[in-house]
């Protein structure tokens, strides 16, 4: 499958002007910001709180822009058209993703700014922001292929916010329900853990337990992502 | 280009076509809507096939230059967005975007996705539908230009929007796929029989239709088609079989007020509305029969229309 940079540049740009155009959804952008300034003065022994913001930006923002990028092309049957040009899968792919990518790494970026918080290992902080991002693009990717219409959209990002977002809190429970031990190993819970690693005496185990559990969850969902488009698209 | 037959119910529905196009060709198929469906999903291959489908929609906030623009980049074309405007008559609109246009130019700025197909054929469903008369001009010249390098196939249920810019024209309905003759052919000689003055003038026109033999006042008929060499009297948007002959008829109709318009067509002129002049090969008329029928015109007909109608 051939790629062209010239068309992924060019579905880039056609999608960063209908999306700042469209107030309706690009109103999120500043959801991360705000939660960040209304969070920032909280007690900083309370751990999951900058998780929390991490984690519901993540849902709002990239799964939410990229189900919405990709729900309003099926509805105006563009996307269809679209695959009747040169372009491929990838360069559609790729064009949108890279635009939901930039716009939460931006925003993100500014959030961790202005919550004020100061990862022990930055490297490996970055590495795991960067793979969920990837992670829940490739979310979004998927709930938008499973919704006609922009209002499905937002609807479908429910279930991806209840397990994602809500997965750190049900870990929490552990001891009343043996089985939500499996939500430790939801990415959400594992960035949590990564935030909560205090400055002295942790390991490198202790740092690359979270980012090889995200980078897994990412493989697999880009592939979930990818097949699924491919599948659907023939479909139509 | 080939089409499956299908079946409904254990009817024939679709019957086997088989369609030989050549380049710069464009065919029109008349049919309704659930055909329409049946062929367009036959024609999945993308590599063959550009299908423009009739719910196709836009993208509603870029603007004009900037949707141009991202087809040539999409496309990876060489034009340039500048001239594209130009040869695309949209160059006042350039700034506006999609969302603001009215909808016949919104539909006409999505008609042109056809223009960067890089298929050999393209298929549009209902192109007209929803054009102005302007926006129609246009449209038809883009794709008068696009058929001399692409075949192009168009799907509708309106004779006319298929007259404006289609060289052959088919009919698809309960009763199969038949070829209309549109053509504008320059011999259009035909023998005119000496009549008997000394017949007597039949009042009635006598048609076929289920074994029955019904009979119609000459005023009541619309037009009069000659469709794969049976005759065809259209009354009242029904049609019935006709045993005479084209020529014959016109004899007998003529003291009526009806005109052989065409080498295959007689017109009622007491029911034309409106003389079309604008189409592919011929020109049109359009009655005035509630069912917005249209019959073409030779072009070597037209002034003695004109003659006769005093204009």
């Amino acid at each position: 499958m051939s790629i062209s940079l010239k068309r992924v540049r060019a579905i880039f740009v056609k999608d960063y002007k209908e999306f700042s155009r469209n107030y309706a959804v690009s109103i999120i952008l500043i959801f991360p910001i705000i939660f960040a300034l209304l969070l920032r003065g909280t007690d900083p022994s309370l751990t999951g709180v900058f998780g929390l913001v991490l984690n519901s930006s993540f849902v709002i923002l990239t799964t939410f822009a990229q189900a919405c990028l990709i729900a309003e092309e099926k509805e105006r049957n563009t996307l269809r058209s679209l695959m009747m040009t040169p372009a491929t899968t990838m360069d559609v792919l790729i064009g949108k993703s890279t635009l939901v990518f930039a716009m939460s790494a931006v925003v993100l970026a500014i959030a961790t700014y202005i919550f004020g918080y100061e990862p022990v290992n930055i490297w490996v902080f970055v590495a795991v922001i960067i793979l969920s991002i990837i992670l829940y693009t490739a979310a979004g990717t998927i709930c938008g292929l499973f919704s006609k219409t922009l209002l499905e959209a937002s609807l479908s990002i429910i279930p991806v916010a209840i397990v994602f977002t809500g997965a750190p809190g049900g870990a929490l429970l552990v001891k009343d329900f043996p089985i939500f031990k499996v939500l430790e190993y939801v990415p959400s819970s594992q960035l949590v853990n990564l935030l909560n690693i205090r400055n002295i005496g942790y390991t490198t185990g202790d740092l690359l337990k979270p980012l090889l559990v995200t980078l897994a969850w990412t493989i697999v969902f880009i592939i979930v992502a990818v097949v699924l488009y491919q599948r659907r698209l023939k479909d139509e | 280009m080939q089409f499956q037959p299908m079946y409904d119910d254990g009817e024939l529905f679709l019957p086997k076509i088989e369609l030989s196009m050549t380049s710069n060709q464009s065919i029109g198929i008349i049919t309704d809507l659930k055909r329409k469906q049946l062929l367009m999903n036959q024609l999945a291959n993308h590599s063959q096939y550009h299908l423009f489908r009739a719910p196709q929609n836009e993208y509603m906030r870029l603007t004009v230059e900037e949707l141009i623009t991202f087809l040539i980049k999409v496309t990876e074309r060489n034009e340039h967005t500048a001239s594209l405007l130009g040869y695309f008559a949209l160059k006042e609109e350039r700034k506006v975007k999609i969302k603001n246009l009215s909808s016949s130019r919104r539909m006409y700025v999505t008609l042109l996705r056809v223009f960067f197909a890089h298929q050999p054929t393209l298929v549009l469903e209902e192109p007209y539908f929803y054009l102005e008369e302007q926006d129609r001009r246009h449209f038809k010249r883009i794709l008068d230009d696009l058929s001399k390098e692409k075949r192009i196939l168009i799907l509708t249920s309106n004779l006319e929007d298929a007259i404006i810019s289609c060289d052959t024209i088919y009919r698809l309905n309960e009763s199969g796929f038949h070829q209309l003759d549109i053509r504008d052919s320059e011999e259009d000689k035909q023998e005119v029989q000496e009549q008997d003055p000394a017949n007597i003038t039949l009042q009635k026109i006598s048609t076929k239709r289920n074994d029955k033999v019904i009979l119609f006042n000459p005023p009541e008929i619309d037009f009069i088609e000659s469709l794969d060499g049976s005759i065809l009297i259209h009354v009242g948007g029904e049609n019935y079989d006709c045993a005479l002959t084209l020529t014959e008829l016109e004899q007998r109709l003529l003291n009526f007020g009806f005109f052989r318009c065409h080498r295959s067509y007689i017109v009622n002129l007491q029911k034309v509305r409106e003389i079309i002049t604008w189409t592919k090969n011929s020109y049109s008329l359009r009655l005035n029969t509630g069912k917005d029928d249209v019959v073409p015109l030779s072009r070597t007909k037209l002034q003695e229309l004109k003659a006769l109608l005093n204009i």
